[in-house]
């Protein structure tokens, strides 16, 4: 649905095709080499290939245009190219250009992909120098001569004041970090495979902006990650069951910021994501208590606490009681981040989340879920923003 | 060298200030520490010196200094030629009038064993003075000197460091980023170069709005106008940055907070002059603005409240080195001679302690109001100024005894770090609850 009313996308396509490169801190290869590398796995895992393609989205942070992924990869003419703003807020956004595309007849296959070095390149951490005099760059501005300059800062700022109002200790963030570390230590392509933390490690682990320690910090990470949409129909023909996009939204709030929406609220929550939510729910017409499993975006732990709240799968400042006691882990109350997350497996902008929803659906999670049957998939936090409900087809 | 032995020995016997106390050497003071307290300039009776030149009128007096200077001569034979001073520390028994002649004497305290510092090689050499004084113009005798006050000083006598080892000059620091500004903010960026934090007012709702935008997100009107934030707010969140720390902005962690105003506008800013741990959310704290480079100048916050002083920030103009080193009859050559500072190894000129004490005491009784009694200032040295910075004072209250006696700790930073940081002890009026209103 849209803000104001029902929206026809759910059920019309499906993700049928997902693909990774390695996730490393140096590919040892260009941007372009990991997105073909990442749409050729989704394609071969769809069991299509480039001739069937005529879609190809991804982020306007994503240095590949899709004119030269397709050059590069063997995909011919292209009815329809979109890119999304907002780093990784574009994430599910790209699966829901796709299946608006599809349900449209605008085009038939559509690939979307995001690949970096954000480690061995430019890493987002290092910080900002400067920004040009746009709207944009004023708006980012602000916060730079006085040193906010990373992302971590940015959501530090967000996270001292929820931890304030709800007077709790940042120690209660290491539930989220616990949890990813679990699922990505059983995780072959996980970047901290068979390397889970305890709570004790997260405490002890050193600041780099307080509340926010080194565990509470994503791993920055080369690698490329893509997947494939059709219509439900095509996609009951090819090789794998269909993740079936039940509901797909974007959302922004009032007086938002990409990063840096400090003047408004109060701080304690993600009303860009609580848009998402509404319109997600209502247009699934699921709830929290049908979600099987969650993806929730986790560059940092504290917005994976908020968007339990902004979800309902608790009441507001009650997140930390929520995923304490393995609440998040294989097992607990809501199973988040099985394949380990951003935390464990890798930071690709969101993306390998997205693929990690699609196998719970498949039954070919590492830490599989029984049965689970209906996934919500988030992605960025702090930014305009968008959501996926994925459910088995059927 | 056996410096050992000078250590008890006196330093100045028999000491005669070579002015009586006068208004016209008074004037030139607060005129050069820009201090209005009419304390200093009332007429007749009424006047007292200001308490920090306690040291003025004793320079370039009479007196023995046989074994004081037989100490420099011999540091300087062993090559140790420059000298800095790095402490202060006075006590006021008394105001000293016009017309009263100063008396002195003086002892050489301690002799420190040789230190390795920022600046150099060197040793530290403790005198302490006792101060009298009697009126001279009333014809009193010297016999009929009463203590004025105690005048300990600390001075480091040593050889430069080689430039590889000195800190870094005030030209060299790595900056912060600059602001981003446009047609749609400049207005903000104007009022900061104008000592005022500006935000926008709608001009059809009336609501108030930070970020800078050319529309009203509550109504969607493009009639606004600007307005200065009165400088009252309080932290509503607070971040402290260890990694990655940017050289710019130094080398240890650092707070940035969220500051939401009275207006009830928010802004991103540090909070200065305090540790992080004493920079809660709900902490009150006022506005201030700091200057980073020639370039660069940021409204900050300090932590506010009653016992809170409000921060004064004053330019190191060329002049007021000069005409301050000038007004403390101070004529070592570096801190009015560019050329001759620079031989010595400096980048520039530099304050002499004498001016950096005298603005402490104007920092405090531009608080106290002039019916305040300074009783003592102890400052300790630490990063030089140089002329084109900016000295920004911020003092809290340490202790409130019931007499109306204030111990204050009082910082002055500036672009390079903590330029002086020390303590100040002054009973004020208490029927007029100095500080209490301040919040």
């Amino acid at each position: 649905m849209s803000l104001h009313r029902a929206d026809t996308l759910g059920g019309r396509a499906a993700v049928v095709g997902i693909g990774a490169t390695e996730f490393s801190k140096d590919s040892g290869r260009s941007e372009l080499k990991l997105a073909v590398e990442a749409v050729h796995a989704a394609l071969d895992d769809a069991g299509l290939t480039p001739a069937d393609v005529d879609g190809l989205v991804t982020f306007t942070m994503d240095s590949n245009p899709e004119i030269t992924v397709a050059q590069a990869a063997g995909i011919g003419e292209l009815s329809f190219f979109s890119r999304i703003h907002y780093g990784g807020g574009a994430a599910c956004a790209t699966v829901q250009q796709a299946a608006m595309a599809v349900a449209t007849g605008v085009a038939e296959v559509v690939v979307c992909y995001r690949a970096f070095n954000e480690r061995s390149g430019h890493r987002f951490g290092s910080g900002l120098q400067s920004r040009q005099p746009s709207a944009e760059g004023v708006a980012m501005g602000w916060t730079m001569p006085p040193g906010l300059l990373t992302p971590a800062s940015w959501v530090a700022l967000h996270a001292a004041r929820y931890l304030h109002t709800y007077r709790l200790s940042p120690d209660v963030l290491g539930h989220v970090a616990v949890a990813d570390r679990r699922h990505a230590a059983a995780n072959p392509a996980a970047y901290f495979y068979q390397r889970p933390i305890t709570l004790a490690e997260h405490a002890a682990s050193r600041w780099i902006v307080e509340p926010l320690r080194l565990l509470d910090c994503c791993q920055e990470t080369d690698g490329g990650q893509a997947v494939v949409v059709t219509s439900v129909e095509r996609a009951r023909e090819l090789r794998h069951a269909p993740a079936v996009i039940a509901a797909a939204a974007q959302g922004a709030g009032r007086a938002q910021e990409a990063m840096t929406s400090f003047y408004r609220d109060d701080l304690t929550g993600l009303p860009e994501l609580g848009v998402v939510a509404r319109q997600l729910w209502g247009s699934s017409g699921l709830g929290p208590q049908d979600i099987d499993t969650a993806v929730l975006y986790d560059h940092f732990t504290p917005f994976v606490l908020m968007q339990l709240e902004e979800f309902g799968f608790c009441a507001r400042g009650e997140a930390a009681d929520f995923a304490a006691d393995g609440g998040l882990e294989l097992g607990g109350r809501l199973p988040v981040n099985t394949h380990g997350g951003q935390l464990g497996e890798a930071y690709l902008h969101g993306m390998n989340g997205i693929a990690e929803g699609v196998r719970q659906l498949r039954g070919s999670s590492v830490n599989q879920v029984a049965d689970a049957s209906a996934v919500l998939v988030t992605a960025g936090t702090g930014v305009p923003t968008s959501g996926l409900v994925l459910t088995a087809d059927g | 060298m056996n410096l050992e032995a000078y250590q008890g020995l006196p330093s100045t016997v028999a000491g005669v200030g070579p002015d009586l106390v006068n208004a016209p050497m008074i004037r030139h003071w607060c005129e050069a520490m820009g201090d209005a307290n009419p304390a200093y300039t009332a007429a007749g009776a009424e006047a007292f010196a200001p308490p920090a030149m306690l040291q003025a009128w004793t320079m370039g007096s009479s007196g023995r200094r046989g074994h004081f200077n037989a100490l420099m001569r011999e540091l300087e034979t062993a090559g140790f030629a420059s000298v800095v001073a790095t402490d202060c520390e006075q006590q006021y028994a008394r105001p000293l009038r016009i017309g009263e002649r100063v008396l002195f004497e003086s002892d050489i305290e301690s002799v420190s064993a040789e230190k390795r510092t920022a600046l150099g090689t060197g040793y530290f050499i403790t005198t302490r003075m006792d101060v009298r004084a009697y009126d001279e113009a009333a014809g009193e005798k010297p016999g009929e000197a009463t203590p004025v006050g105690t005048h300990r000083f600390r001075i480091l006598k040593f050889r430069p460091a080689e430039r590889a080892e000195r800190p870094q000059g005030v030209d060299a620091k790595p900056r912060r980023p600059r602001p981003v500004v446009n047609r749609d903010n400049a207005g903000y960026w104007e009022g900061v170069a104008a000592g005022e934090l500006r935000f926008q007012r709608c001009d059809a709702c009336g609501t108030a709005r930070f970020p800078w935008l050319p529309g009203c997100n509550a109504c969607g009107s493009d009639r606004w106008h600007a307005e200065a934030a009165s400088g009252a707010g309080e932290v509503y969140s607070k971040v402290v940055v260890h990694h990655p720390l940017p050289p710019a902005f130094g080398t240890k962690p650092y707070t940035v907070a969220l500051v939401e105003l009275a207006e009830d506008v928010r802004v991103v800013a540090n909070v200065v002059g305090a540790a992080p741990e004493d920079i809660a959310i709900g902490t009150p704290v006022r506005l201030g603005f700091q200057r980073y480079d020639e370039e660069l100048e940021l409204p900050v916050f300090h932590l506010a409240g009653p016992d809170r002083l409000p921060p004064l920030r004053v330019p190191l103009t060329r002049t007021l080195i000069v005409s301050g080193a000038i007004a403390s009859r101070d004529y070592q050559d570096v801190h009015h001679d560019a050329e001759l500072a620079r031989a010595k190894g400096a980048p520039d000129i530099f304050m002499n302690i004498l001016t950096t004490n005298g603005l402490v005491g104007r920092y405090v009784t531009d608080w106290t109001g002039p019916d305040a009694r300074i009783e003592s200032i102890a400052i300790r040295l630490g990063v030089p100024a140089y002329p084109g910075d900016e000295l920004q004072f911020s003092g809290e209250v340490t202790e409130r005894g019931e007499d109306g006696r204030l111990v204050l700790a009082v910082r002055g930073t500036n672009r390079l770090g903590v330029h002086v940081s020390g303590t100040v002890t002054v009973t004020v009026n208490v029927t007029r609850k100095v500080g209490r209103a301040t919040t």
